[in-house]
């Protein structure tokens, strides 16, 4: 009798109507790593820099470009596209740097666009071509020049999202974040800092550069730069040298500042013209010696050659 | 009392066809009312389950109920859509994480979700075979999807076009299947999922093509003017997405105002939610905000507005039931006048009796009750399932 009298509540009991009230959800429900290092995913190596110098051991950073491509135009595979989207941060130039990541499926909440905060200073590369479908097709977008991390305060301003988003991942380390930026910040600023001292003469000398790589470097410092594309270890064509020519006819520079050494033989040619020649690395990828801020003090010494600093 | 309730047994299994068709009746008139209703919940619970999952949605102002079918369920026409920069409100109000969704394409019926990866995450979706999708023109199917097509990881499916007589009208594209999702229980199982860049492919506000600045694509050109090119309608459009061709697929226009067709939006908490609410309470909006558990509420209200009806019905037919069993106990008494005046001959009390009657009719209640508690228990076990089954068909 209690057993039929159990199971009669149980059926009454079915019949009452659920009461469960609904619940808000914190976060989209994806386990984000919260212990252990964050995993960043970035995509060159000056993001690389800052995100080991901001992060330190709270950061595992990673970069899998090979290290004879040039990130900028890397095209990644499935298998590292998954390495990305299983990252807990994945940190991206901006300013169409790395153009493959538009044509690639990412997390876009653990996307940091490091360019966000300066999109409005972007600069227009010259010359680029754009194109409409029909007359009242809306065009595509020129071509923007993209080694932000060239001017120190720009790349300051990327150091800052990069930090920005590790508190946001990791908000009780807070403290040793904003202590490892800050550390940065006084880096940059004091490479800066000599640049502006080195280039304050600089006026309206006329200078080249072997690649379009140099925009925000020459704003920064109010350069008079025009560049050509020429390629450090790859003779240029006869007709290369006449447009540099002619170029230089109106443009009468005396140095050609490089993204890598150039041959002996590009040198001396450039020498007959009266040209000399001056390495200033834009370390894309990783640097096959020192690293990031080792280079670009390297780089200021270099530029020295072209502004003497007495 | 053991003989009593033998001699109650001994009648009805005697008497056993009407004591079936009584005990029948019985169980009849307990269950139907109450498993109806416990059928009718559980389809209520199943229907909006998916809907309570999803705290808030926000669409082009027009109709909540297509909005929320359309976001879900991937059912009802395709809503009116609105601009990206809704989704970037979202994302930027620190509110709530957003997830835009664009559905208006499919392949052979199966509809194509546009949305990010975020959106697996939230469903709980699981890749069973193959791997996610890393880049554009892949796409990953749901269960159902892969068995109904017949397609899995290395297979490709294609974009059924919009409209068969629109021959200037959206391209179909080939997409690469990367992955199968594991069985989700639930519309995902049906759909086909793929970054939204590569919908906004579909929709032809991505493409790739020759480049245009090239000697070889001068056929192409309509114009020149320094370094602008305006190209012609004879430029072909690449219709799949492949290694050799993907970097030259590119976004006309901005950002900010491609198409999306909702935006599911997670809110961090309750507060977060009422002022995340709070903020498309302006008329001129151009977006509106549904929570879809209050619409699908609502619609369900009145779907099983009729089941109070029934229910009615139910309970006047039991009553009806009852009031034929009863004269059918009275007219078996009469009936058994003989036999009862034999147990008073015997040396039965009238009380004794009595208990044998009464027995009688217990017996038979408490077997019909007993039956319609199992039955309304394996309702409630197995009746999510049947439902299950009856909403997929």
């Amino acid at each position: 009798m209690n057993r039929i009298a159990g199971v009669l509540l149980l059926a009454v009991a079915a019949c009452s109507p659920s009461a469960d009230e609904p619940t808000i959800r914190s976060g989209i429900g994806e386990t984000r790593n919260t212990s252990g290092p964050l995993v960043v995913y970035v995509v060159n190596y000056p993001l690389l820099y800052f995100a080991e110098r901001i992060g330190g051991a709270a950061v595992q950073a990673e970069f899998p470009a090979p290290l004879l491509d040039d990130p900028a135009y890397w095209q990644p595979g499935p298998v590292r596209i998954a390495e990305y989207q299983a990252a807990d941060v994945i940190v991206r130039n901006g300013a169409t740097y790395a153009k493959w990541i538009d044509l690639v499926t990412l997390p876009e909440s653990k996307v940091v666009d490091t360019s966000t905060r300066f999109s409005d200073g972007f600069i227009t590369v010259e010359g680029a071509a754009t194109h409409s479908h029909g007359p009242e097709g809306e065009h595509t977008h020129g071509e923007t020049a993209f080694t932000t991390w060239l001017d120190p305060l720009l790349a300051i301003e990327q150091a800052g999202a990069i930090r920005d988003a590790f508190v946001a991942a990791r908000r009780d380390r807070e403290a040793y974040f904003d202590t490892n930026f800050a550390a940065l910040q006084s880096d940059l600023e004091a490479l800066d800092a000599r640049l502006v001292w080195l280039t304050r003469n600089a006026g309206d000398t006329p200078l080249l550069a072997s690649h379009p790589v140099y925009q925000y470097f020459a704003r920064r410092y109010g350069l008079n730069l025009e560049s050509v594309h020429f390629e450090p270890d790859d003779m240029p064509d006869e007709a290369a040298w006449s447009a540099l020519e002619q170029l230089v006819a109106s443009h009468p520079a005396r140095w050609m500042i490089w993204e890598g050494p150039p041959s002996d033989d590009i040198v001396d040619r450039l020498m007959s013209m009266g040209i000399g020649s001056v390495v200033y690395a834009p370390v894309g990828n990783r640097p096959a010696e020192g690293d990031f801020l080792a280079v670009m003090q390297q780089n200021v010494l270099n530029l020295q050659t072209i502004f003497p600093p007495e | 009392m053991k003989q009593i309730l033998y001699l109650a047994w001994r009648y009805l299994a005697y008497h056993r066809f009407k004591t079936l068709i009584l005990i029948t009746a019985i169980t009849l008139i307990f269950y139907v009312p109450v498993g109806l209703r416990v059928l009718v919940n559980q389809s209520a619970e199943q229907l909006t389950a998916r809907a309570v999952g999803t705290p808030l949605v926000i669409g082009a102002k027009g109709s909540p109920l297509e909005l929320v079918l359309n976001t879900l369920y991937f059912g009802s026409d395709v809503p009116a859509t609105m601009h990206y920069t809704q989704f970037e409100r979202v994302a930027e109000s620190e509110l709530a994480s957003a997830i835009p969704v664009y559905t208006r394409f499919n392949v052979q019926g199966h509809p194509i979700v546009g949305t990010t990866l975020e959106y697996q995450s939230f469903r709980g979706l699981e890749i069973a075979a193959g791997r996610q999708m890393a880049v554009l023109g892949e796409c990953v199917v749901g269960s159902r999807v892969a068995a109904a097509l017949g397609v899995g990881p290395g297979d490709s499916v294609i974009s059924s076009p919009e409209s068969v007589f629109d021959i200037a009208g959206v391209y179909p594209l080939k997409m690469n299947v990367a992955g199968v999702l594991d069985f989700a229980d639930g519309p995902d199982d049906d759909a086909i999922f793929v970054d939204i860049k590569t919908a906004w492919i579909i929709a032809g506000i991505g493409h790739g093509h020759q480049d245009l600045a090239q000697p070889g694509a001068v056929a192409g050109v309509l114009s020149r003017d320094d370094n602008e090119i305006v190209a012609n309608a004879s430029v072909m459009q690449y219709n799949e997405i492949t290694e050799e061709n993907r970097g030259s697929f590119h976004f006309h226009g901005e950002l900010s105002d491609y198409p999306v067709t909702a935006v599911i939006a997670v809110p961090q908490d309750q507060r977060s939610s009422a002022l995340l609410q709070g903020r498309y309470q302006n008329t001129d909006d151009v977006a509106q905000i549904v929570v879809p558990e209050g619409v699908m509420n609502e619609l369900l209200a009145t779907v099983l507005t009729v089941q109070r009806f029934v229910v009615a019905g139910a309970v006047l037919l039991g009553l009806a039931t009852l009031a034929s069993a009863s004269l059918v106990f009275a007219l078996s008494l009469r009936l058994r006048r003989r036999e009862i005046d034999t147990l008073f001959r015997i040396g039965g009390s009238r009380a004794a009796v009595a208990m044998v009657m009464a027995s009688e009719i217990v017996v038979v209640l408490a077997v019909g009750a007993l039956l319609a508690a199992t039955l309304t228990l394996a309702t409630r076990e197995f009746g999510a399932v049947l439902i299950r089954l009856l909403i997929r068909m």
